[in-house]
């Protein structure tokens, strides 16, 4: 009985090797190890148009044929077309393939079933009701474990028209290419990249705010087939960046890599079940990774930053700075040279470790997936301010306005005194905190540098920004006799000081200028009440150091005062830079209603029907929903012509009138679909949507509302 | 309290002893294909049986460049290069220059491909073959460390012992006899500048054919 079955299969086998190949042909005997078949979707041929035709692949079992790329062995499928005059072909539109192990390797392919789309236009001067004949020859190499090549040539004769014919789709070939393309991977919705050293590749997929636990699995198939060693594991890392698989480098692809494009296959948990989406990374920029810099190039980095740090000391926020510290050792000559050093070192140390808890920061939340650089604080409108309002109370404190207790004249006090110390840390910290709006020349070479090394390098780089920062003051506290070259001490020195402030009065105008494009017009204006305040608790604070008893104190209230209601508003700057979700803002856009409880309770009492999407930006397969049949004009028209109220619910973060209704539903997660027409309950629609199943169900509501019509005729009339 | 500590100490080393063994008993069965030859780099030492019982050592050849050529008579890829007569073309002009080729057989008994010694010299004679010797592999071990991973599959080592080429043998990734015409051969070209002195111009490319019926 096997023999017998077996013997046709070996006849074929043995014909194979002789060279002979039977052209398969729609009806071919069932010995054949593959079934091809010409499909076209119904609906006439018309000028102009593009029509969908299929090759359809039906393998015996455990046999399979091979994707564009077959991977470690094989050959993908090859279509030559015949075609009318005028008419021409798109390139295969290939399927999602699955990786199908063989032993020690691996290959792309198709196990079973498949169908390999393309579209044909039709030319503009078709005649109508002639007959178009395509003819398709079809070259495969089919494998179980052994490979045997085959072909077909198929032919396909269909009728041309003046105008579209509508097209059947819900059963016979049309629903086969419904399906067909279905398993089409989608556009990639994120922008992609492939990080490239002599050693490793990784694509990195900007999928931001992804579920680490959601993601089950991930694999790249690459188009290329000398880029990745195909059998090999890739290891996947979710991070607040998004999706990062590292893929094993293949020793053929010699130097860069020219094609990184390929199929990025994800499986994502959707409560208690799988999902699988393909994305088409048709666009991946090849980014060679900067390998870490030899002992050369860090020296040379360093000394940039260094060099950076000297010539930052001459910037507008810094320079008043330096220049009063240079001011209040001139004063002071006459200190011990111990003290001045030790001073000097203090200033240093103020400086490097404001430095470094910058670069933590920074590096911490690069680390963390934020993408910033240098001068990432200005990024926050609270910073912005705050920078602001120190660099203002600094400014008006040189004016005269008042005097800051002891950190800008620390160095005038007893150098031995604790004060004087502290005094002069916090200068260095002061110094560093004026300086970061600033970045002078060299320092964006360096720190650029910086930021793709590993932290020990990149503290280094940071470390010599900083030493170049704090060098000018400290070799004058280290040459004491420098400081006696300085000029003599006298009014001009007051003269000085003033004339100081306005550099500084520009930094603060400029800072504002920044605030401008974070914040609207309203915030900005509370952002410069804030400096109004702080000059009245300046002036406050002043009469509160001159003056006694009652006039003093109620200035003091008064400075105490303007200074909480200045952090008040600073505090109440964030607040309306959050407040806008890009959900939000699509939903605007589209004419869809954000969700609520209220909105979707009046709408019901309307007697309106609503269709309610719950949704979250880290969740793939709504976002591929979205695409593929809310978004869809089809879609669109429908709930237009249906009179469908469209409610979006954003739940990206935690919402707790979302969560209820998803809870009543059943549901743990996003996404939930659900469709309110008449009736308590509302009809939930599937957590993987085609424009038809969304068609679909929007027919049978309206069938339901035009048969609950028909069934009362009087109270249609009211 | 001296006891248990020891003990402690006794079943971490034992835990750790165990965990190196498996770590070694595994290493081999995960070596990547493709992760040990480079181009560039050594080319790995193998010794084989040839199809007369003779050992054969790539050190052997030191001094001469030798090429590799995984083949299985009955994968279509192979058959269209040796009906073409293009494989025995090369091997002729190539062994008479003094180029050793040794074209090796790693499929595993009673895969397609094995054949008996007596088999493979009955292959050589019917079909005019000139390589300088063929070799098996049967377990596998040389077809992995190479990476070899279709047949037919093509390494070209320089008489330093350095691997100066490897992957397909020429650029049409096909079964179709009409294509030997109009491909590129990478083998002829490479084998020709390293004739030259010059450094090859196409170190990789793309191996195409049937998988390496590899012991599984």
């Amino acid at each position: 009985m096997r023999r017998m079955r077996s013997a046709p299969l070996l006849v074929f086998v043995l014909l194979s090797i002789l060279g002979w190949q039977q052209p398969a042909r729609a009806a071919a005997p069932a010995s054949d190890l593959v079934k091809a078949e010409l499909l076209a979707e119904p609906g006439a041929i018309t000028r102009g148009q593009t029509f969908w035709v299929g090759v359809r692949l039906r393998m015996k079992e455990h046999w399979h044929t091979y994707w564009r790329n077959p991977g470690d062995s094989g050959e993908a499928t090859s279509i030559t077309w015949e075609l009318p005059q005028g008419f021409s072909a798109g390139p295969i539109q290939w399927p999602t393939p699955t990786r199908i192990p063989v032993g020690p390797l691996a290959n792309y392919g198709y196990d079973g079933e498949t169908t390999l789309l393309s579209q044909i236009t039709a030319p503009a001067d078709l005649a109508p009701s002639s007959e178009v004949a395509i003819n398709a020859h079809v070259t495969w190499l089919v494998c179980e474990k052994e490979c045997i090549p085959g072909e077909a040539k198929l032919s396909l004769t269909l009728p041309a028209a003046a105008a579209a014919s509508a097209a059947g789709s819900n059963d016979g070939p049309g629903a086969a290419f419904e399906a067909a393309r279905s398993r089409l991977p989608q556009m990639s919705p994120w922008p992609a990249r492939m990080d490239v050293t002599p050693d490793t590749l990784t694509l990195q997929a900007a999928a931001k705010g992804l579920q680490r636990d959601a993601i089950r699995s991930a694999q790249f198939f690459p188009f290329s087939e000398t880029l990745i060693r195909h059998a090999d594991p890739q290891t996947l890392a979710v991070t607040a960046d998004g999706l990062s698989l590292e893929l094993p480098r293949s020793a053929l692809t010699i130097g860069t890599p020219n094609d990184a494009r390929g199929v990025l296959v994800i499986d994502e948990a959707i409560g208690a079940s799988t999902v699988r989406h393909a994305f088409a990374l048709g666009d991946v920029a090849i980014v060679i990774a900067a390998p870490i810099g030899s002992l050369g190039t860090i020296l040379q980095a360093a000394l940039l930053a260094l060099l950076g740090g000297l010539i930052l000391n001459l910037m507008p926020c810094v320079f008043p700075v330096l220049s009063i510290k240079v001011l209040s050792l001139i004063n002071h000559a006459g200190q011990s040279a111990r003290q001045l050093r030790l001073h000097g070192l203090i200033y240093t140390a103020g400086v490097l470790v404001t430095f470094v808890g910058l670069a933590g920061v920074l590096l911490a939340l690069r680390a963390g997936g934020a993408e910033i650089g240098w001068g990432f604080q200005l990024q926050s409108p609270i910073a912005v301010a705050v920078l602001a309002y120190v660099l203002f109370s600094m400014g008006l404190s040189l004016s005269g306005v008042f005097h800051f207790g002891y950190s800008l004249q620390a160095v005038g006090g007893n150098l031995a005194h604790r004060t004087g110390l502290s005094g002069a840390f916090f200068a260095g910290a002061l110094a560093v905190v004026v300086a970061t709006p600033c970045t002078a020349p060299f320092m964006g070479t360096a720190l650029g540098f910086a930021m793709t090394q590993p932290a020990a390098v990149s503290l280094v780089v940071f470390l010599a920004l900083g030493l170049g920062l704090a060098l000018p003051f400290l070799l004058l506290t280290l040459a004491p006799q420098l400081v006696g070259r300085l000029p003599r001490p006298g009014a001009w020195m007051e003269t000085v000081k003033q004339a100081l402030a306005f550099p500084i009065y520009a930094t603060v105008a400029w800072l504002m200028w920044v605030l401008a494009q974070q914040v609207g017009a309203s915030q900005l204006f509370a952002a410069m009440i804030g400096l109004v305040l702080v000059a009245l608790a300046a002036w406050s604070f002043s009469i509160w150091q001159t003056s006694g008893t009652w006039g003093g104190r109620a200035a003091a209230a008064v400075a105490v005062a303007c200074m909480i209601t200045t952090a008040v508003a600073v505090a109440g700057l964030q607040r309306d830079q959050i407040e806008a979700s890009p959900a939000a803002q699509t939903t605007a856009a589209a004419g869809i209603e954000p969700f609520s409880q209220r909105r979707l309770d009046e709408l019901r009492a309307e007697n309106r029907p609503v269709f309610v999407n719950m949704t979250a930006a880290w969740c793939i397969t709504c976002l591929v929903n979205e695409r593929v049949a809310l978004s869809t004009d089809a879609v669109k028209s429908a709930f237009a012509a249906g009179n469908i109220a469209y409610l979006k619910g954003d739940w990206t973060n935690r919402n707790p009138e979302i969560t209820r209704i998803l809870e009543r539903h059943g549901r743990s997660g996003v996404p939930l679909y659900l469709l309110y027409a008449g009736g308590d309950e509302p009809v939930i629609l599937p957590q993987i949507l085609t424009a038809a199943t969304v068609l679909q169900e929007i027919d049978r509501i309206r069938d339901r509302n035009s048969q609950r019509r028909a069934d009362l005729p009087t109270s249609a009339k009211e | 309290m001296m006891i248990p500590r020891r003990t402690l100490l006794g079943v971490a080393l034992l835990g750790g002893a165990a965990a190196l063994s498996v770590g070694l008993v595994c290493t081999p069965s995960t070596a990547n294909p493709g992760a040990q030859a480079r181009i560039g780099g050594a080319a790995p030492a193998f010794t084989v049986v040839d199809t007369n019982g003779k050992q054969v050592s790539l050190a052997d050849f030191k001094g001469k460049t030798v090429v590799l050529e995984w083949t299985n008579h009955d994968c279509p890829y192979v058959r269209k290069h040796y009906n073409g007569q293009a494989m025995q073309g090369l091997q002729k002009k190539w062994t008479d220059k003094g180029v050793v080729w040794l074209s090796v057989i790693s499929s595993a008994r009673g895969e397609q491909g094995f054949v008996t010694p007596e088999q493979a010299n009955k292959l050589t004679t019917d079909r005019g073959a000139h390589p300088t010797a063929v070799v098996f592999d049967t377990k596998g071990d040389v077809g992995r460390s190479y990476g070899a991973t279709v047949t037919p599959h093509m390494y070209i080592i320089k008489a330093d012992g350095t691997l100066a080429y490897m992957g397909g043998i020429d650029d049409k990734a096909t079964t179709r006899l009409d294509d030997l015409k109009t491909a590129k051969n990478f083998v002829d070209t490479a084998l020709d500048e390293i004739a030259q002195g010059k450094p090859v111009s196409t170190t990789t490319s793309r191996p195409y054919g049937c998988t390496v019926k590899y012991q599984s």
